[in-house]
């Protein structure tokens, strides 16, 4: 299998299935719902293969756009774009690719009482190709547009139901602070490429440590307010707690699943570690060159990520509005994330650092598979009930058993509780933290609890005496149970094999991302001879 | 031979420790039951009665309330499974059987999960008296594991430092022990974590002071109230079970002596011996704890049992736990 081969496609199904949708949709509502789960179906299937051929290999694959190799003719600098898939990229991209598909199946029958359908699986083929796309690419400015292309379709989501009033609201709030955190983006690649005159990633990584400017050290502050922003951190997190509930369950799934974790999470890490290269301004630092120091980047994203884990877990004990609660307690989990990436970034080079980056990737994933099932089951509530506040809802386990179920299993794998899979990913981060700081690790338990409180409120709501609202409640029909069912497996086979998954693609996928032999730089490079 | 090792003989190992478990905890109540009711100058049950409750119970119908649901049902099932699962990481005498480096957290775990799945089966029920019991459990949970939890830490931390080797697992008790570091400040946190941990015992097997969540008098069995027949036997068993897991617990820590080594046994044979002697201490604890306790005095308001482990079991186990850590720590 020629993994250069597959990759475009990646790519092009999705673009194509969201350009001939308004084609497909004339021939009517089933062939345009049929369209976009084969459409998504077989996005899956490449990004499968892409990533077992990226887990099988441990070779980052570099493709080039429009030619061979991305260095011109008679210059030795790269001048086309290309895409970089390390394995990080390529869990990220499987990730995606996973839920976007089971969130179509589920769209099926809970959008169906909606009009404008024909956008809506346009929207959401268009959003997963925009994460797609920030996954895949080693091209800065190449990553802006795919952002862009992410951010728009999730603004236009948000605001998808335009005829209630918290949709607009939480779009417009959304699309305000959203375009200015991807301004600054825009400027912090608009200073490297006029300082540096490059914009490949690998590239640009020799180009910073050959001459690490304050330029460079602006540009990197403005990458990380923007992509914290896009991330939901503890200052700028307010968006993400309105637009989530505003939006479709199955596009809420989406948001607080992917678009956070690839938008914000995935593209700092890209940025942090394959441009501004940790162990070449660690040389430079011992050689007494002008360096970034990486450690205090790392500092400041810990800090962050200490406020995000106490003020998201503990804003979701007090909600009483369903979805808002699952808002806030992604906020919380994303803290986990960001710390586990910060004292990667701080402890680099030692075992920690490496321990505490693949707690980081391993939560990124299993968090978008938990909160992607909680976000289907409220979905699923609101759909029969027609409420998301918590305290109608009680005894909903009497009247829809199995969506309840899998409301368990999901808030039981977010506490962390053993068989399931978030435990592993929480227990790296936790040991990791405790380890490198412990006052780090003694946050994150705070964190934890907070959870816990939060979750366990929910479940005591929908265990207790049915209320009189839900009395005519049922489970919801087999194209809606099948996505829950799909995740609860996915979370409780995961939760089996923890450490398998931990040693076997989590620990390689942090190493391939620490870079301790340049391979990110070294991968492009390879392409030189081909000219 | 893998298989053997890892899979036949811990299996079978567990099912006749669940066999003999069962039977001792449930012979301990009837014990129990008569030493109280010799105490009050009653003659009390036959020594076997807890097991004939249990048949009786076990033959009666069931009866579901039409507002539970599904999980009214599945909670005592869980809550059985898991304490038959907590067996396998109880010390009894011995290593437990599937000890391994830092399983004290398994444990901790899983004797939390039981009560969160009798909290769950009592909110399933959807009787108000049965939520009232419960949010008291969960009152009471939230309050006794941290002093539990920060002085078993720290033992075990504190017997990490004279070399073991699987550290924070179960089994290091059977290694070192607490009295074994000998200074008279280790002595004396030792006496203070002991006290922390019979508070916690009655806490846990909610005895005396901790009646609270089942009060028969105040709100009806509380937690229990909706359960009958089959589930309620479950039930009790998972409670009797318990109660003899926790002793096991404050036994190995504190108590952790065997006597196969004066009889020169080995392998099974010492093992059953230690077993048998183990359960004798357990008894011997329980009497103390749970006789005693429950026959002297008492029921608290949920507020005052609540702030005596925050505001007095708490600090105890800080200091105690401090006075453990101090050489190790100057």
């Amino acid at each position: 299998m020629n993994a250069e081969a597959i990759l475009p496609y990646l790519i092009i199904i999705p673009l194509f299935g969201a350009f001939s949708m308004p084609i497909v949709s004339l021939a009517g509502k089933k062939a345009r719902e049929a369209w976009a789960v084969i459409i998504s179906g077989a996005t899956l299937v490449v990004a499968s293969a892409l990533f077992y051929h990226v887990w099988d290999t441990k070779e980052i694959i570099v493709y080039t756009l429009g030619a061979k190799t991305p260095f011109g003719q008679g210059v030795d600098f790269p001048i086309r774009i290309v895409w970089e898939v390390d394995l990080f990229s390529a869990i990220m991209a499987l990730t995606v690719a996973f839920v976007s598909f089971v969130t179509v199946i589920y769209s099926i029958d809970y959008m169906k009482h909606d009009t404008g359908l024909d956008k809506y699986y346009t929207l959401i083929l268009v959003l997963e190709l925009g994460m797609l796309g920030i996954a895949i690419t080693g091209d800065l400015f190449n990553f802006y547009v795919f952002l862009e292309i992410m951010s728009i379709a999730s603004y236009a989501l948000v605001a998808f139901r335009n005829d209630t009033w918290e949709g607009i609201e939480a779009g417009i709030k959304y699309m305000f602070v959203g375009s200015i955190a991807s301004s600054f983006v825009l400027l912090g690649i608009a200073l490297l490429y006029g300082q540096y005159g490059t914009l490949t990633m690998g590239y640009l990584a020799i180009k910073l440590l050959q001459n690490p400017t304050v330029t460079a050290k602006v540009a990197l502050a403005l990458f990380i307010a923007g992509l914290l922003f896009k991330s939901g951190a503890a200052p700028v997190h307010m968006w993400l707690a309105d637009a989530h509930p505003a939006a479709p369950s199955s596009i809420s799934a989406m948001l607080s699943g992917l678009v956070i974790k690839v938008g914000g999470i995935y593209a700092l890490a890209r940025i942090l570690f394959s441009i501004y290269s940790p162990l070449g301004n660690k040389i430079l630092e011992v050689y007494h060159q002008p360096y970034i120091n990486m450690s205090a980047v790392g500092w400041v994203i810990i800090i962050f990520a200490c406020l995000t884990l106490i003020i998201g877990n503990a804003m979701a004990v007090i909600q009483t509005d369903m979805k808002r609660l699952l808002a806030y307690s992604s906020v919380g989990q994303i803290g986990y994330i960001l710390l586990g990436l910060g004292i990667g970034l701080t402890a680099y080079g030692s075992h920690t650092g490496e321990v505490a980056l693949a707690g980081a990737i391993y939560h990124t994933v299993n968090h978008a598979l938990m909160k992607a099932l909680l976000f289907l089951v409220a979905g699923a509530v609101i759909h029969e009930v027609g409420t998301r506040n918590l305290n109608e809802l009680s005894g909903l386990a009497k009247t829809m058993p199995k969506t309840t179920f899998a409301f368990l299993i999901g808030a039981a794998a977010i506490v962390g509780l053993p068989p399931l899979n978030g435990f592993a990913s929480k227990w790296l981060i936790y040991e990791s933290s405790a380890i490198y700081n412990p006052v780090l690790g003694a946050i994150a338990i705070i964190g934890t609890a907070f959870c816990t409180a939060a979750y366990v409120r929910v479940l005591y709501t929908f265990f207790g005496r049915p209320s009189e609202k839900i009395a005519n409640a049922k489970d919801p029909e087999t194209s809606m149970m099948l996505p829950m069912f799909l995740l609860v497996l996915a979370i409780v086979v995961m939760g089996l094999f923890p450490w398998q998954i931990s040693d076997k693609v989590m620990i390689p996928a942090a190493r391939m991302l620490e870079q301790f032999n340049f391979e990110y730089i070294k991968a492009l490079i390879s392409l030189a001879g081909g000219a | 031979m893998d298989v053997m090792a890892n899979i036949v003989y811990p299996v079978a190992g567990l099912i006749g420790l669940y066999a003999f478990v069962s039977l001792a905890s449930l012979v301990w109540e009837g014990i129990d039951r008569k030493l109280v009711a010799r105490m009050q100058r009653r003659v009390g049950p036959p020594l076997l009665q807890p097991i004939y409750d249990f048949l009786k119970l076990a033959s009666k119908e069931t009866i579901v309330p039409n507002t539970a649901n599904y999980m009214f049902r599945a909670a005592p099932v869980l809550a059985l499974a898991t304490t038959i699962a907590l067996l396998a990481y109880t010390p009894m005498g011995f290593e437990p059987l599937l000890s391994s480096r830092g399983d004290v957290i398994v444990f901790i775990y899983l004797l939390t999960l039981i009560c969160f799945f009798k909290i769950l089966g009592a909110i399933s029920s959807g009787s108000p008296y049965a939520k009232i019991g419960a949010a008291r459990e969960a009152a009471i949970m939230v309050s006794r594991e941290p002093a539990m939890m920060l002085a078993i830490f720290a033992i075990m931390w504190r017997l990490g430092k004279l070399g073991v080797e699987k550290p924070f697992s179960m089994g290091v008790f059977y290694q070192h022990n607490i009295w074994e570091i000998g200074t008279p400040l280790s002595f004396v946190g030792a006496i203070i974590l002991l006290y922390v941990f019979c508070v916690w015992l009655a806490s846990e097997i909610e005895a005396g002071y901790f009646n609270i969540p089942d009060a028969e008098e105040e709100i009806a069995e509380g937690a229990l109230a909706e359960y009958s027949g089959r589930y309620l036997a479950l039930l009790k068993l998972t409670k009797a079970l318990k109660t003899y897991i926790g002793a096991s617990l404050v036994v190995s820590i504190f108590f952790p002596w065997g006597i196969a080594g004066y009889l020169n046994l080995s392998g099974i044979s010492a093992d059953i011996v230690n077993l048998l002697f183990h359960t004798l201490k357990v008894f011997i604890l329980l009497f103390a704890v749970q006789s005693v306790f429950r026959a002297t005095t008492g029921r608290l308001k949920i507020t005052q049992a609540v702030e005596l482990l925050w505001k007095n079991v708490l600090p105890a186990s800080i200091i105690g736990t401090l006075l453990i850590a101090m050489e190790v720590i100057m």
